[in-house]
């Protein structure tokens, strides 16, 4: 894309004022323990549902940009991490407050977010269309045995219950069957009710279980620590500083950049990664853990990387790696995107404006980082159940303004329940989001597939690109059970 | 852990018993394809049910836990005595789908905000009403005036 370009669709459309609502609406929601990038993103939907389709990607992407460096404000200032990515930079962000450091550590959170989204950004640029251009070749047989491959991700979503986790996913492929027969007409599980014609929209399963259920669980949780205005003034780091968190941002940012890509990964796992390799080689490593800058540079870089290299396998193949990956594939199944090649043909418009947005998101975080740090601190200092009863209200006030109904915010809250129930049980929620988001492009291409073969299963092997999917559906399914078999194996 | 993994198995069992009894009873269409309306919802009927009786039958084989013991994977180790609060908070939500086309979209947040107070902890009094009557008017800009939505008004029209 030209610059001139790019000018031209930053100032002619909304992106910029979604860039920086998106990324402000990220901060605050991060910062609040408990509220994740994908819960974030949830409560959001509902409103972009009458938007300009850019406009609205644009405003969730950039949600999740400010949501995994909101999550290091309660990290550094309370020792509580917003988000689960920020866990690591608890381990130095709060030692450096402890230290009378918080503003330098804000600092640095900020800053590295910056960087690690800038390099992410250019990955995703550089890798995204030429991944996609790929699946221009693709036939029903292949994209079933695509939507195999989103599947298989649950492998790694699982964690030590792969079970439990295929259990939630065959779930999510059931809910996917409600509604009319993609190939008949027929009518199935509506139990005559005209509201369930066109199916459960996935935003109303993403809201219920993702959001509705934290605020369940949130009613018996503990009140978290408040903190205070002269704790958090923001310093940036001095040149000095700038060249020794220069090694551990690089760390930060390849490590988050692969990981961002591979599914199940997320920002958890980078931010330990990069934090553990910065410390490996660092010159200063007895630091960490005494309130290292590094400690605090090297995690932030690799969430803030994350949080725009999720979006290659999304983009390209329409495979979330992360919830809130799965929340934004929500959003643009909501304005009719199907993440893929075709997404490119035929809304290319969509991508360079997202592309746009992400820019302008990661320049917005380090602006309104910096503005918002008041507001972020009146926020987490409010008492708990009056921001769970403002949350509450914007849920189903939202939930409703997507399509004007009543039914649809009982359909929420009976995911909340469910996801409350899921998480009684220890059974993790992508995989039922992904059976949900999944199943519609599953069956009706198994069909279709089946149909243009007259029938012939091997239709599925026989198509090179279809084999190779299946195949390294397998290898991601075996792969983990092996994993799991060999630690089941060294536990006893 | 063991009682809830076979729980949940159990649960998941029922599931998938009447997922199959519904998905046997779509009616046949002439127009279907080999795989028909039917085909796929059996499919993973009988995948959940297989997996559901793998969790019950390892979650037998595993030592008896104690009872007291926290569920450590669980973000919910011991729900306890919180749990009226949690179906407070649900009741509140049917309760707002119920009065919200009678009371309006004003006054059935406010209640929503109040009860929410309540059974996050917090206590009823002039504070937290001043807190639901200003963030339901906040929520009335926002929504109604704002963004448009068209909420039901309520049988407020007939009687002013």
């Amino acid at each position: 894309m030209a610059v001139g370009d790019l000018i031209h669709l930053l100032f002619s459309t909304a992106i910029i004022p979604a860039a920086f609502g998106g990324v402000a609406w990220g901060i605050l929601g991060g910062a609040l323990p408990g509220i994740s990038p994908s819960i974030t993103m949830a409560l959001l939907l509902p409103f972009t549902y009458g938007m300009d389709s850019t406009v609205a990607v644009v405003l969730l992407a950039s949600t999740y940009v400010g949501a995994e460096y909101g999550g290091s404000i309660p990290a550094i200032l309370i020792g509580t991490p917003g988000t689960n990515a920020a866990a690591a930079t608890v381990i130095d962000g709060y030692e450096m407050k402890r230290q009378g450091k918080a503003g330098e550590a804000l600092g640095i959170s900020l800053y590295s977010g910056f960087v690690g989204g800038l390099f992410g950004f250019l990955v995703l640029v550089l890798l995204t269309e030429r991944l996609s251009s790929v699946a221009l070749a693709f036939t029903p047989s292949s994209y079933f045995a695509l939507g195999m491959l989103g599947l298989s991700v649950i492998a790694s979503l699982a964690g030590d219950s792969l079970l439990k986790g295929l259990i939630a996913g065959v779930i999510g492929l059931m809910i996917a069957t409600i509604g009319t027969d993609p190939v008949t007409g027929l009518n199935r599980f509506t139990f005559g009710s005209p509201e369930l014609l066109s199916g459960i929209p996935a935003i109303l399963v993403m809201v219920g279980l993702f959001a509705v259920s934290e605020m369940l669980v949130q009613t018996t949780a503990p009140a978290w620590e408040k903190a205070t205005h002269e704790t958090a003034r923001i310093r940036f780091p001095s040149p000095a500083l700038w060249r020794r968190i220069a090694r551990p941002q690089a760390i930060g940012s390849v490590i988050g950049a692969f990981e961002g890509m591979m599914p199940g990964a997320g920002g958890a796992i980078s931010s330990f990664l990069a934090y553990n390799e910065a410390r490996r080689w660092s010159r200063h490593s007895e630091e960490f853990g005494h309130g290292s800058p590094e400690g605090v540079a090297a995690p932030e870089a690799a969430n803030n990387t994350v949080a725009c290299t999720a979006l290659v396998p999304m983009l390209s193949l329409g495979i979330p790696s992360s919830n809130s990956a799965a929340v934004l594939l929500g959003g643009f199944l909501m304005h009719e995107l199907v993440p893929g090649p075709m997404l490119f043909v035929q809304h290319g418009e969509v991508v360079r404006g997202l592309y746009a947005g992400l820019l302008v998101a990661n320049i917005a975080m380090l602006i309104i980082g910096y503005l918002i740090m008041g507001p972020c601190i009146w926020l987490v200092s409010r008492p708990k159940p009056y921001l769970m009863a403002f949350i509450y209200a914007l849920v189903v006030s939202g939930v409703y303004a997507f399509q004007a109904s009543l039914f649809n915010v009982g359909i929420a809250l009976a995911f909340g329940v469910i996801g409350y129930a899921l998480r009684y049980f220890a059974v993790p929620f992508l995989p039922m989001v992904l059976g949900v988001v999944l199943g519609f492009m599953i069956e009706s291409n198994y069909r279709r597939a089946l149909v243009l073969s007259n029938g012939d299963l091997l239709t599925f092997v026989r198509n090179p690109i279809s084999a190779a999917l299946l195949a390294a559906a397998f290898v991601v399914l075996a792969g983990q059970l092996m994993r799991q078999a060999k630690s089941r194996a060294n536990a006893r | 852990m063991r009682n809830r993994d076979l729980l949940f198995g159990i649960a998941t069992l029922v599931v998938a018993a009447v997922y199959y009894g519904l998905a046997v009873a779509i009616p046949r269409s002439d127009l279907a394809d080999p795989v028909g309306p039917q085909g796929l919802p059996r499919i993973y009927a009988l995948l959940l049910a297989a997996l559901s009786l793998i969790l019950i039958a390892r979650s037998l084989r595993r030592s008896a836990p104690d009872p007291d013991s926290p569920n450590p994977e669980s973000r919910i180790p011991n729900p306890g005595s919180g749990i009226p609060r949690v179906v407070g908070m649900l009741l509140i939500g049917v309760a707002y789908i119920i009065v919200l086309p009678w009371f309006g979209y004003l006054l059935s947040v406010a209640a929503l905000i109040t009860g929410t107070i309540y059974f996050q902890g917090g206590s009823i009094n002039g504070r937290s009403i001043l807190v639901a009557v200003s963030g339901a008017a906040i929520f009335w800009l926002l929504f109604i005036w704002l963004l448009r939505i068209q909420y039901p008004a309520g049988l407020w029209p007939s009687v002013i």
